[in-house]
């Protein structure tokens, strides 16, 4: 229950998230788990630094101590960006660098609604909760029954299943629902075909406008998207790609080589000299490796006039299919 | 934020891909977009997404426009009938002298025209090589052309995402060089939302930031905000444009970094009438702050080309701040001070700054303010400050989770069979110190 609001204890039921050492885990603060035989033992968490015997966090400050048999770590409450790092993987999911981009591009403030397919393993959806709470709802769709199910799960047990509906639907096929035509200030899209999703967020999203953005690995995917933007009567669309590298901070000592005593004539005269002395930096240092690439993010504003304009241009276009063909009439003016 | 345009609104005008933040103060105040000036008489009550046609008030020489709501804006294209374009550019010589049109004739065309197709038609029937042009280049003519001579505009309502755009297009060094994503990174990496109260301390992005977590805290939560800054009066251009309602505002404390803290620390200020107080502290501190504030203002007003209507924004700045020594009546900044002081008592979820000093002192002091396993972010044009940062907690142990980043943002050209990375790029955005501060 811990992802609903601010703690400043672990209670029994909450999802901690035990800092050791660079590297997170979250652990699901039960005194009790079933062994393999289904009897109750109690929850022992294997760390790298040793076991931790869970029920010792209850009642514990979120941000203190915990003492291991070899060494120690921290307690935080989990925030959507430590449970991106945490969670069990389902799909490939979105990190916190494009999930920040995505959620500001979007316009989503306390109050928004927001629909997203798929759900995946929902690292979005939990930010996306986190940021049109209270007032506002998530609806999130997954055309995978099982995945879409677990979701809605993780929701209840996490406290937040009242601000998200998950369902089981195949959006490309189906669209939204008719019960949420004009009802979304945004849709996102991280699927592999966005740009048949394209006339579904037209539909959904409200006629005083809304947001569009879509997610995609391939430089393809975001072609097609564009281009049904530009049919649908989409503006100000747009393409980019966020990163974000961890730079490493330490002291670097490095020697000094001192070259001015040779202009002088001196008894000794050296090829090889050892280093004069020592100075010291600190220094940022840049990953030998770091994400390179994660997606595309195509965004793109659906003005008031967009639903009614595509309802009288679509008889057109099925006469005269060239001029949805025609590429370049599409492209004249959001480019420069 | 109602759907149509009112008196009072911060608007945004924008002219194809130009967009320019606007204070809309009196139904027929006027705006310059580059060398015209235009009436905004007919603005008022339209939706948001309206689109303008511009009006020449005479000729287009006088650079004057009025406006009139219009379907959708024409595109030159549309009214422009090409009817022959070449295969390749093999024949096209560039020398210069391909426009039999003078220099002289081309600025007449110009002054005369009322159409902007009028005068690109005239233009391309008086060129020698236009029609051999392959149509892509032909394309890019006429939008080249178009970007020149639009006669369009949109109005559309202002949010983070939009001036957060236009101020660092504009002037980036005014907020830091502070870009979109690493906006977008300091919201999430100190978990922003409805709750919670959340301490900032910025000394200088124009109240971008500040816009940035009000807007996020939201209209009708409980979320609170305490906006530290250095000087008399707190930089609030964004805050304003975000036409955030009353109540959200309000919860919002602008507050001095000095006033706050001695506050905070001393407690001189109670909510006693101006006079007891006068008697009892004397009156030395208030004149000066007032005279202070004055010289900011005028500096403000003189450095601010944002926009032609900056004045009336800072109108408004002074109206919030002197709701001042009126008789037997405290200023407002004397009550926020109290309202800071008191939530940081209860102590803060979150911490956010994005300074121009060093942060290493501002760090130390604000940390004490947060509540253990809470984050924070510091933001600083260059990683040096913040590199030294790193080593100094490292060194200590009261905070965890310590990261440096930095982000990277990369725009595409996206056109059939013609897309790549946009040819310029924003390579400058500062860098992020994160972390959790620790039950010490
Ligand atoms: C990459 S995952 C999404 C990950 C998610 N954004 C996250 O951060 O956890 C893509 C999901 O889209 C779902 N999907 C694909 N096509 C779909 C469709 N037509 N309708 C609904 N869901 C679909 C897949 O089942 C998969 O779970």
């Amino acid at each position: 229950m811990s992802f609903r609001s601010y703690k400043d204890k672990i209670e029994e039921g909450d999802t901690a998230i035990l800092y050791l050492s660079n590297n997170l885990y979250a652990i699901d603060v039960q005194p009790e788990m079933k062994n393999k035989k289904g009897e109750l033992i109690e929850n022992v968490y294997q760390t790298p630094f040793g076991a931790l015997k869970v029920k010792t966090l209850i009642g514990a400050e979120y941000g203190s101590r915990v003492e291991l048999s070899k060494g120690w770590g921290h307690v935080l409450q989990p925030t959507p960006e430590l449970w991106s790092l945490t969670l069990p993987h389902r799909t490939q999911i979105i990190y916190t660098p494009d999930i920040s981009m995505i959620m500001l591009q979007l316009d989503l403030v306390p109050g928004s609604i927001v629909l997203e397919a798929g759900t995946g393993s929902g690292s979005l959806t939990h930010a996306l909760i986190r940021r049109v709470r209270p007032h506002g709802h998530v609806h999130t769709f997954d055309f995978h029954e099982h995945r879409s199910k677990v979701a809605q799960e993780e929701f209840m047990e996490h406290g937040i299943a009242d601000f998200v509906t998950a369902k089981h639907r195949d959006v490309l096929a189906d669209g939204f629902g008719e019960e949420l035509n004009g009802k979304a200030d945004a849709v996102f899209l991280d699927l592999p075909s966005p740009w048949v999703g394209v006339p579904h967020a037209l539909a959904a999203i409200k006629d005083q406008g809304g947001r569009f953005c879509s997610f995609s690995p391939c430089i393809e995917q975001v072609q097609r998207t564009c281009l049904a933007l530009q049919e649908y009567g989409f503006q100000e669309i747009s393409t980019m790609e966020v990163l974000q590298t961890e730079i490493k901070v330490s002291r670097r000592t490095v020697p000094v080589r001192d070259l001015s005593f040779l202009k002088q004539k001196s008894s000794t005269s050296p090829v090889e000299e050892k280093p004069s002395s020592e100075t010291s930096y600190v220094v940022g240092t840049w990953p030998q490796s770091t994400p390179g690439h994660t997606g595309y993010l195509t965004v793109a504003t659906q003005p008031p006039y967009a639903r009614s304009k595509a309802k009288k241009s679509k008889p057109e276009n099925d006469d005269d299919k060239s001029s949805s063909e025609n590429g370049d009439k599409m492209v004249i003016d959001e480019t420069v | 934020m109602a759907n149509e345009v009112k008196i009072g609104d911060y608007i945004i005008i924008q002219k194809q891909n130009y967009k320019k933040l606007h204070k809309f103060n009196k139904s027929d105040s006027s705006i310059s977009l580059g060398r015209d000036t235009i009436n905004l008489k007919g603005l008022e009550g339209s939706p948001y997404f309206s689109t303008f046609k511009l009006l020449p008030k005479t000729s287009r020489k006088n650079k004057e426009f009025t406006i009139e709501l219009a379907d959708e804006a024409v595109k030159l294209k549309d009214e422009i009938d090409i009817k022959v374009s070449g295969n390749d550019n093999r024949n096209i010589l560039d020398d210069g002298r391909s426009q039999k049109l003078s220099a002289a004739d081309i600025e007449t065309l110009k002054s005369d025209s009322n159409k902007a197709s009028d005068i690109v038609e005239t233009l391309i029937s008086n060129s020698n090589t236009f029609h051999n042009k392959t149509e892509f280049s032909q394309d890019k003519y006429l939008r080249k052309k178009e970007k020149k001579y639009f006669e369009y505009f949109q109005v559309v309502k202002p949010n983070l995402r939009i001036i957060s755009e236009i101020m660092y297009k504009l002037e980036p060094n005014k907020i830091q060089n502070l870009r979109i994503d690493t906006l977008s990174q300091i919201i999430t990496t100190v978990n922003i939302h409805c709750e919670g109260n959340h301490l900032l301390y910025d000394s200088g992005s124009n109240g971008l930031v500040a816009a940035a977590l009000l807007s996020v805290i939201g209209q009708n939560t409980t979320g609170k905000l305490i906006h530290m800054h250095p000087g008399n009066m707190s930089q609030k251009q964004a805050l304003l444009a975000m036409n955030f309602p009353e109540e959200q505002m309000s919860r919002c404390v602008s507050v001095n970094v000095y006033s706050a803290l001695r506050q905070f620390y001393q407690g001189c200020d109670t909510h006693k009438t101006a006079d007891t107080e006068k008697s009892e502290n004397g009156t030395e501190e208030n004149p000066l702050k007032r005279k202070n504030d004055d010289d900011i203002e005028e500096h403000q007003s003189k450095k601010n080309k944002q926009d032609d209507e900056n004045k009336p924004s800072d109108n408004i700045n002074t109206n919030i701040d002197s709701e001042t020594p009126r008789e037997n009546k405290k200023p407002k900044w004397h009550f926020d001070n109290i309202a800071a002081a008191e939530l940081l008592h209860k102590k803060m979820d979150s911490l956010v700054i994005a300074c121009k000093e060093d942060p290493q002192n501002i760090f130390s002091e604000l940390v004490t303010f947060v509540k253990p396993g809470r984050p924070f972010v510091i933001y600083y044009n260059v990683a040096e400050p913040l590199q030294q940062l790193y080593m100094t907690l490292k060194a200590q142990s009261n905070v965890a989770a310590l990261k440096l980043s930095c982000n990277w943002m990369r725009n595409y050209q996206v056109l059939p069979d013609r897309t790549h990375p946009e040819v310029m790029m924003n390579a400058s955005s500062g860098f992020l110190l994160s972390g959790y501060v620790l039950n010490k």
